[in-house]
């Protein structure tokens, strides 16, 4: 009676073990091409963050040196008229090439994707992609807030500046290079009620989204702030011709 | 009869592993030091089978207990970041050659039954 226990568990247990290395063998001999993979995936994914942080630690430095260039701008051009004319000049000129935090009037958007399926009057949705925010849907919406006379604007932090591109990369977008994902945040400095009219009026781009299904938010206010451009405008070819 | 109930179970054992589903990469690590867990138990059994204390439930709870344990902290470990599974497999890797050492002497003692006292002897000197 023992022994005949005792042989029933053995099998059971011999079973068991046995059944799990020839599982183990077959997923690593299946997934042998993984392992170096995956170990380089850990070993890259370090480096970028590697690099994250030394761009983080130079931008950081890169903040502290222009502030103290401006400060010692400021004191150089205390007491000379025409240099104060010029100083006011690059401030001007640093705020409108977006280098600078701006603060004003203006109209705020949150959109962000639906997830519900069902259109704003609770009808089931044809087509599930209408109701995500697409790059082509802030570029219409950055598009038409310059129509309307926008000033400064905005995306989850990422100052529009003359050389931004709004592009698709799968399922995220990518704006000065920064990949942002919904919920988006578009802030623009203008008239509020213009900047709103243009874009809410029936037939209106937001309105169109917003049929579609896409949750819309807007907001006027009267002291709106838009970040500044965090990164370096260089050129290669632009030269001014005389 | 205890080997014919061994051989069996690995046969069966091998049969429905070769038809059972794939463990996804991510749990293979689990399953790895689960099987170095049982395999540690396994020595551990005949070592002490051979020395004559073998114990069935002792045998069994450290079977699944070491194999379920070590998952654990394997998994622990992967939360906090730290190879906890290295710790593992140095014990049980470790407790392995000690029982295949105890394994070995018991056959050496067996097989030269002339030089017994001299076996006994090296062996003690060795440890």
């Amino acid at each position: 009676m023992l022994k005949k226990q005792i042989s029933i568990t053995l099998g059971i247990m011999c079973f068991a073990l046995t059944m799990a290395i020839v599982i183990q063998l077959r997923t690593v001999h299946s997934s042998t091409s993984t392992v170096p993979q995956s170990l380089v995936e850990d070993s890259l994914r370090d480096e970028v963050l590697r690099w994250k942080e030394k761009y983080d630690n130079a931008y950081a430095e890169l903040a502290i040196s222009n502030k103290r260039l401006e400060e010692v701008r400021k004191l150089a051009t205390q007491n000379d008229i025409t240099s104060m004319a010029k100083q006011q000049e690059i401030t001007e000129s640093n705020m409108l090439l977006g280098l600078t935090e701006v603060t004003g009037p203006g109209f705020e958007i949150i959109l962000s994707d639906n997830n519900t399926g069902l259109t704003s009057e609770g009808n089931k949705v044809l087509d599930i992609t209408s109701q995500i925010v697409h790059y082509d849907d802030l570029l219409q919406v950055v598009n038409a807030l310059n129509n309307a006379g926008a000033e400064a604007i905005s995306i989850n932090g990422n100052r529009i500046i003359q050389t931004t591109a709004i592009t698709c990369e799968g399922n995220i977008i990518k704006i000065n290079g920064q990949r942002i994902s919904s919920p988006f945040v578009i802030k623009a400095i203008g008239s509020p009620a213009i900047l709103s009219g243009s874009l809410t009026m029936i037939g209106g781009y937001l309105y169109l989204m917003e049929e579609d299904g896409v949750n819309v938010q807007t907001n006027q206010s009267d002291n709106l702030v838009v970040e500044a451009y965090n990164g370096v405008i260089s050129y290669k070819y632009i030269k001014s011709k005389k | 009869m205890i080997l014919i109930a061994i051989v069996i179970g690995c046969i069966l054992g091998a049969v429905i592993g070769i038809y059972a589903p794939m463990v996804p990469y991510t749990y293979s690590g689990y399953l790895a030091i689960a099987i170095i867990a049982a395999l540690d138990s396994v020595f551990g059994g005949i070592a002490a089978t051979l020395n004559k204390n073998f114990d069935l439930k002792i045998f069994v709870t450290g079977f699944f207990g070491n194999a379920i344990l070590s998952i654990l902290l394997t998994y622990l470990g992967q939360k906090l970041n730290v190879d906890i599974y290295l710790a593992a497999i140095v014990v049980f890797v470790g407790r392995m050659f000690n029982n295949l050492a105890i394994i070995r002497r018991y056959y050496l003692n067996k097989w030269t039954p002339n030089k017994k006292e001299d076996n006994e002897n090296s062996a003690k000197i060795q440890k």
